[in-house]
């Protein structure tokens, strides 16, 4: 399928994202592509922007997935920026959920960026939602690009969450450009000892608010208790309990389970298989299994 | 006046017939070689003269014409040298023409008479069988190869009578067989018995504190699927590799001699009859062609070398994409047909793949922190990771460096032990799908039909495919793998708890 057609919104168009307006150098127009619906009217406290690191590990990506896709699963419109790791997590999980996710892009709407995002930039547009960009379709990004569509994601959400980045990069340049328009930015936290969470928790020491899961953001956006989705898994049988407890410590391949729980092989590999088909355990492709965000019941 | 002897030229992994004419007449002393003769074979006369004078016969001193037929088949190595020099024998009077009427011939001379061995000695023998030739004569260091032949018939395969093997050290024992005598006829040379672990190969025990690794490479040998062992260096990957042979259930009779006849075409022939799985771990710089077969005339490659064993692809992501995109079409099929502008061959290569990969280039695990890759870098070597392999691949299992206290511990279960597990389920197989077959080579419609779910297996593979994102392939790579699973519990239908066991083992699309 192709990009469809593209479309634009002038500035003075009444269906212009409310959130732009607050930029001083508000694009004149907004490209884009996909469906218009997506971003017609958009007001900052309908949507959420997920960005953060493209080499991103894999707790990084299968929380900003999972952020992703409760927060679309609630009604808020994910909009992030197509870049490898977070970013395309983020709307991966966006259209997981049947959601609405919008990518702001630094070339023209219609060309995806990196090229080897084709197949997310269709899936995007085939599922509802729209890339937008302020430069006209079909122009190749530039490096300047970059920093100015920043800009845009910033301001287009209410509140900005930045799941993994390096110290200097650019999620911490969406994150500060959110804060100078006074927009809410979130973190999630990650381990002092990577690099990768030195972003995130420079911006936790500087007064930015915590994320543990979607609720956090919901209230963050929407105030304390007007939407709730946290949500409780099935009950579970005691050597599941055991596999899903042995997982706390972070991601453990099935070897390194069994070690810890010291139970036949076999037995672990179904336990897990098990919790993954639950929904409470995801693996990696190097069959590296981590808890996703689902609580067990009696779990705190 | 004029002979005729028999010998055999070698294409892809069978033995043709070729007729070899000697012409012996008056004239201008000279010695020529007709019919598409390489080097090698041309340089046949040198030996050939050599051989005879020095063997106590005397080269004729006329005009020796030698004809190879048929003469459009090219004809390479020095193979021929026995047959030419027996065939100029009878033409010029010095052997009976009766000898070379039921025999075939063939082997390498040395200058002084000496048979040297030969490449393909078995093959030539089937050949000679199905040829119904009573008598071949090869080297006698191939003559126990050749004399398996006749072991194949015991096992009933074979239709037509036995083929007397003659070894021969040296061309002058040609003028014993004609007088009556020369080399007792070899006899077949017996196969191991079935159930011994074949010796001398690495053991499983070795491989401490990783069950469910261990488990993984049970799985694999006990239907014949396709492994994917992903880990940091160091983690295991090749000790595990290299073990899987030793679990493997030992190869059918027919089975063995096909595998050696294929050894011996490419000069592995082994001195000892054997029933181990061949084995074959081709280094990563590996070619295309070196891989899969090619070049003129058409050599087989290593999967063809494999054919009904292992080829373990360490360092997977290594190799070319162009090796890895030729592999395709041998998973696919079980054979590789090479096409060349005088002919095609096909040859078998019915194997079971195991590779092992690092997660990426650097080997320290995509986004763990201490990873230098790129996303880019990581992208193009997950790619060619997953591309041509990744349809075929049915089980992968992440690796990890098992924790300290477990190599310091006890060794692990031994191969035989886990060889025992894996015979039972194959043979469970075997009774279902027929002799020799294994889950590993189920199709679709095949899977369908001989695989029986139990209510509860049905209902974990639809939430396989809602939570998992199964796909159709994969969802029949994990019905193949939990039939296997059932097979190796000793249960004819495949429960749910089979199908969890074969989740966990399944592949990962990676991204």
């Amino acid at each position: 399928m192709t990009a469809g057609p593209s479309w634009a919104l002038a500035r003075e168009d009444a269906a212009y994202p409310a959130g732009l307006h607050d930029l001083d150098d508000a694009p004149p127009a907004l490209f884009g592509a996909g469906s218009p619906n997506a971003v017609a009217g958009l007001e900052p406290s309908a949507c959420v922007t997920i960005v953060g690191a493209r080499r991103a590990t894999p707790y990084g990506r299968g929380v900003a997935e999972e952020l992703a896709r409760d927060l679309a699963a609630a009604g808020l419109v994910v909009v992030s920026g197509m870049a490898y790791g977070i970013d395309s997590a983020a709307h991966r999980g966006a259209i997981a959920a049947n959601g609405t996710t919008v990518a702001v892009l630094a070339g023209g709407p219609d060309v995806a960026y990196p090229p080897s995002a084709r197949r997310l930039h269709r899936e995007i547009l085939s599922s509802g939602g729209a890339a937008v960009a302020e430069v006209e379709p079909g122009t190749t990004p530039v490096r300047w690009g970059f920093p100015a569509r920043n800009r845009l994601m910033a301001a287009l959400a209410a509140v900005t969450v930045v799941v993994e980045a390096a110290e200097r990069s650019g999620t911490r340049h969406t994150a500060d450009a959110a804060e100078r328009l006074h927009r809410t930015v979130a973190v999630v936290p990650g381990p002092v000892t990577s690099p990768l969470s030195a972003g995130p928790n420079a911006l936790l020491f500087d007064g930015a608010a915590p994320v543990r899961d979607a609720q956090d953001v919901l209230d963050l956006t929407l105030g304390v208790g007007v939407v709730s989705v946290r949500s409780l898994g099935p009950a579970l049988e005691p050597d599941l309990a055991a596999a899903l407890a042995a997982l706390a410590d972070g991601a453990a391949t099935c070897d390194a389970v069994t070690a810890r729980l010291g139970a036949a092989a076999d037995r672990v590999a179904v336990a897990l298989a098990r919790l993954e088909l639950l929904g409470y355990a995801r693996a990696d492709g190097a069959g590296r299994y981590a808890r996703t965000g689902l609580r067990a019941p009696g779990e705190g | 006046m004029l002979a005729l002897a028999r010998t055999f030229a070698l294409h892809g992994v069978e033995a043709r017939e070729v007729r070899v004419e000697v012409d012996v007449r008056a004239g201008i002393p000279s010695f020529t070689v007709v019919g598409l003769p390489d080097a090698a074979v041309r340089e046949s006369r040198e030996r050939v003269r050599a051989a005879i004078s020095n063997s106590g016969f005397e080269f004729p001193m006329r005009r020796v014409t030698v004809s190879l037929a048929p003469a459009d088949l090219p004809k390479a190595g020095p193979g021929y040298d026995l047959a030419i020099a027996g065939g100029v024998l009878a033409a010029s009077g010095q052997l009976p023409d009766e000898l070379l009427a039921g025999l075939a011939l063939a082997g390498e001379l040395a200058l002084d008479g000496t048979v040297r061995p030969i490449h393909g000695a078995l093959a030539m023998a089937e050949r000679a069988r199905r040829s119904a030739i009573g008598r071949v004569a090869v080297p006698a260091a191939n003559a126990p190869e050749a004399a398996l032949v006749n072991l194949s018939e015991a096992n009933g395969s074979g239709p037509a009578a036995g083929v007397v093997v003659l070894g021969l050290r040296a061309l002058a024992e040609l003028g014993a067989i004609a007088a009556g005598g020369g080399p007792a006829p070899e006899s077949a040379p017996a196969l191991p018995p079935a159930d011994a672990v074949p010796a001398g190969l690495p053991d499983l025990e070795d491989l401490r504190g990783q069950p469910f690794l261990r488990w993984a490479l049970e799985v694999a040998a006990a239907g014949g699927h396709s492994l994917l062992m992903l880990g940091p260096p160091g983690a295991g990957k090749s000790m595990a590799g290299l073990r899987l042979q030793s679990l493997l259930p030992a190869l059918e009779a027919n089975e063995a001699i096909e595998a050696m006849r294929i050894a011996g075409v490419y000069g592995r022939a082994s001195a000892q009859a054997s029933r181990a799985r061949p084995f074959r771990a081709p280094h990563h710089t590996i070619s295309a062609a070196g891989l899969v077969g090619g070049g003129s005339p058409p050599r087989a490659g290593e999967v063809t070398l494999a054919h009904r064993g292992v080829l373990f692809l360490d360092e997977l992501g290594e190799f070319s994409r162009d090796a890895l995109e030729a592999l395709r079409q041998p998973l696919e099929d079980g054979r590789v047909r090479i096409s060349r502008a005088r002919g095609s061959v096909d040859l078998p290569c019915r194997f079971m793949l195991v590779a092992a990969a690092n997660p990426c280039p650097c080997g320290r695990g995509a986004g763990e922190g201490d990873c230098e890759c790129s996303p880019a870098a990581v992208r193009r070597y997950r790619s060619r990771l997953s591309g041509a392999l990744a349809d075929r691949v049915d089980l992968s299992v992440g690796v990890e460096q098992p924790a300290a206290d477990a190599l310091a511990g006890p060794p692990g279960e031994s191969s035989a032990a886990v060889r025992q597990r894996v015979v039972q389920a194959r043979r469970r197989q075997a009774s279902r799908l027929g002799r020799g077959r294994c889950n590993g080579e189920l199709g679709t419609a095949e899977l369908r039909r001989t695989v029986s779910l139990e209510p509860g297996a049905r209902s974990a593979l639809v939430a396989g495919h809602a939570r998992l994102g199964l796909s159709a392939r994969g969802h029949d790579r994990v019905l193949r793998v939990a039939r296997t699973v059932a097979d190796l519990d000793g249960s004819e239908s495949v429960s749910a708890e089979h199908v969890a066991r074969a989740l966990a083992l399944r592949r990962r699309e990676q991204r």
